[in-house]
């Protein structure tokens, strides 16, 4: 016979006549979701990084590197935090990792970060890196959104802040350099603290200093004109302590010369005084044999010396030559 | 009529055990994901019943509500960040300059925040219109230098420049040769202007500096804000620079401040190399000179010393040296040129005559 289709009890005996086989499906799922809870159960915590375990949303626990146990299904939540690297913030310039090279680049919005204003209204160009780490990571995720933005935009406040209360000469010199890295660390670190951020500011390190690339080249020539004013004075001073003793030495010589005159001079007069003086003693004791030898010896040097000897009478014709000693080759025509 | 054949009483009470389990499972179930919820550490919660707010949750943990008439909205309750559009700001000195800051932020009464504000952006746009009015305002009624120096200008804290000078002594003039001894030359005259400009800078008195102005930006934006439930951290001014056109004037100026220093140091290291040479010369003039003096000296005792012994031994026989003086120079002076007359009644020729007496 036939059913009535529109019966209720009847549709109802029909689904518990599955029941049965329905509960075997449920107990399936069951297990599936057990399985599947199991496997979420439980997680890792590497050794740089600590875990941050919430329950139903509260803060429960802290735990460090290794394998732990966690209530699955959305009650237990598990955030991890990186607390033993150093993480770096990169201001005015970018670092670019090409193959195993460090290349650095400056795009203009780059260069907006490292633009500011000096404490006498000068502009100059800073790049700097921030290096910090997560100290309290329960702070680092609960009480901050966007940690890395708020730690640039602190760091580029403070840095403006340090330079616009120096003078450029200030910021580009060594000692400036090393006080504003000191002053950006513990400023930034001591705002973020005020934050709850739990984050720890290790270094701020200066990079470039400079004054902006449009004004440069003239301080560059600064530079320059002081060396060039070191090279002249340089020169004119090693020439000076080359011509000084030179002179000096050629001063020497001539003195030297004039005492070897003296002494030449000196002993000659006395050669020649003492030789006149030996020989006027002889012509005293003899004069005339000594006037006529030295006369007849004086002779013998200059009559054959003599281009032209003539001997004439006194009174006569002068130039009349009686006795012509010239030798023919030396007159055109010879008289006898 | 028809027989139904039923199930044996077994089944059917057992299926509806089942039925009442499943049921009940699944009514937990569901009671569990509607009315149960979680508020995150980071997270603040407002439940509103029908639209209209009903309870604030400020802590984190699990909550319950009823489930379809009350829902909940949540707010991220950690601070944040806010940042302003840059903005061209005249100060009270009339020079433009472009004006960045930003805030931190944070909501402190969730439903407040909700009925003002409603949402994070239209927060964002709420605080932008406050702070950019309120730093319109300080700058405004502030100098540049204010702004951009800060309250403890010109003392150590705030750095020293390179060449000390006190801005009312001279230009000290034996620095230079006292230093050049060393080998370094001593400050050029531009050098010496530049480091009296940044005495003189240093020494201007600063009443407010930067972080009183921003102190005053956050005391004035604060309070407006507290009516959206927000608390306002702090306010930082994260950029300050020239408008172009005002830029490219001081690059001109530092660029001239240069040039005027390079001119110096060259036109100085000049007169300085010239200065040595002219020394020198002076020097090497004065060692030649008196050497030659001296050996003029020298010369003239030698002469007058060969004179007297000259004279002291001629005197005594002058006329014999007469003779002995003439024949040599006769000696010295006779040569091929010379044509000699001899009187045939010369000495020399007597004895040509004849031998006798």
């Amino acid at each position: 016979m036939a059913k009535k289709p529109n019966d209720p009890t009847e549709a109802l005996a029909k689904l518990l006549g599955n029941t049965l086989s329905g509960g075997v499906v449920v107990a399936g799922i069951a297990v599936l979701a057990l399985l599947f809870g199991a496997s979420t159960a439980f997680y890792t915590v590497e050794p740089e990084e600590k875990a941050i375990v919430t329950r139903f949303g509260k803060f429960s626990d802290t735990r460090g590197p290794g394998l732990h146990f966690k209530i699955p299904f959305g009650v237990d939540r598990v955030m991890l935090v990186p607390t033993e690297r150093v993480l770096k913030e990169e201001f005015g310039f970018r670092t670019k990792l090409i193959n195993t090279r460090t290349e650095y680049s400056q795009t203009p919005d780059n260069l907006a970060e490292a633009l500011m204003l000096t404490g006498d209204l000068n502009v100059v160009e800073v790049t700097w890196v921030v290096q910090y780490q997560v100290t309290q990571p329960k702070d680092y995720l609960f009480n901050m959104n966007d940690p890395g933005r708020t730690i640039r935009d602190v760091s580029e406040a403070v840095m403006r802040r340090i330079v616009g209360n120096r003078l450029l000469s200030n910021t580009l010199s060594g000692a400036g350099r090393t006080e504003m890295s000191i002053m950006a660390r513990d400023e930034i670190g001591s705002i973020l603290n005020e934050y709850g951020m739990g984050v720890s500011i290790r270094t701020v390190e200066l990079q470039d200093v400079v004054p902006p690339s449009q004004v440069r080249p003239s301080y560059n020539a600064v530079n320059e004109a002081q060396q060039e004013r070191e090279r002249l004075i340089n020169e004119a001073e090693k020439r000076r302590n080359q011509e000084i003793p030179r002179a000096r030495g050629e001063a020497q010589q001539l003195v030297n010369e004039a005492e070897g005159y003296r002494a030449e001079r000196v002993n000659r007069a006395i050669g020649d005084a003492s030789r006149f003086t030996a020989v006027a003693a002889e012509y005293r004791q003899s004069p005339e044999v000594t006037r006529r030898r030295l006369y007849l010896e004086a002779m013998d040097e200059i009559l054959p010396k003599a281009g032209q000897i003539i001997v004439a009478e006194p009174g006569g014709n002068a130039a009349l030559p009686l006795f012509n000693l010239d030798l023919p080759k030396r007159s055109a025509g010879g008289a006898q | 009529m028809t027989v139904v054949k039923i199930a044996p009483r077994r089944n059917r009470s057992l299926g509806g055990a089942l039925i009442a389990v499943v049921l009940l499972g699944g009514a937990v179930l569901f009671g569990a994901f509607t009315a149960a919820f979680t508020v995150q550490e980071t997270e603040s919660a407002v439940v509103n019943q029908f639209g209209r707010p009903v309870r604030e949750i400020k802590d984190a943990g699990l909550y319950f509500k009823i489930p379809f008439v009350q829902e909940v909205r949540r707010f991220d309750s950690r601070i944040k960040a806010w940042d302003g559009e840059p903005n061209e700001i005249p100060t009270q000195g009339g020079e433009f300059i472009w004006v960045d800051t930003t805030a931190r932020w944070r909501i402190v009464e969730p439903q407040r925040f909700m009925e003002s504000v409603r949402d994070d952006q239209s927060a964002r746009s709420r605080l932008s219109d406050v702070i950019d009015s309120v730093v319109r305002d300080q700058i405004a009624g502030t100098v540049l230098v204010e702004i951009v120096r800060s309250s403890d200008w010109g003392r150590p804290t705030a750095g020293q420049p390179a060449v000390k000078v006190a801005p009312t002594t001279p230009k000290p003039d034996d620095a230079p040769d006292g230093e050049e001894a060393a080998g370094v030359p001593g400050p050029t005259d531009a050098e010496l202007a530049q480091a009296r400009q940044e005495a003189a800078a240093l020494e201007e008195k600063v009443e407010m500096g930067r972080q009183e102005l921003t102190r005053r930006i956050l005391d004035k934006s604060r309070v407006v804000v507290t009516d959206y439930g927000i608390e306002l951290v702090d306010v930082q001014i994260k950029r300050i620079n020239y408008v172009n056109s005002v830029q490219e004037q001081v690059y001109k100026r530092m660029i001239s401040d240069q040039q005027r220093r390079a001119e110096e140091f060259r036109s100085e290291g000049q007169g300085e190399s010239a200065r040595i040479l002219g020394e020198a010369r002076r020097e090497l003039a004065t060692i030649r000179s008196t050497a030659e003096r001296q050996a003029q000296i020298i010369r003239g005792e030698a002469d007058a010393e060969a004179t007297r012994l000259y004279n002291d031994a001629y005197a005594k026989d002058a006329e014999f040296y007469a003779l002995w003086r003439t024949l040599d120079s006769y000696r010295a002076t006779v040569d091929q040129r010379n044509t000699l007359m001899l009187g045939t009644d010369s000495e020399y020729y007597r004895y040509l005559r004849g031998v006798g007496r």
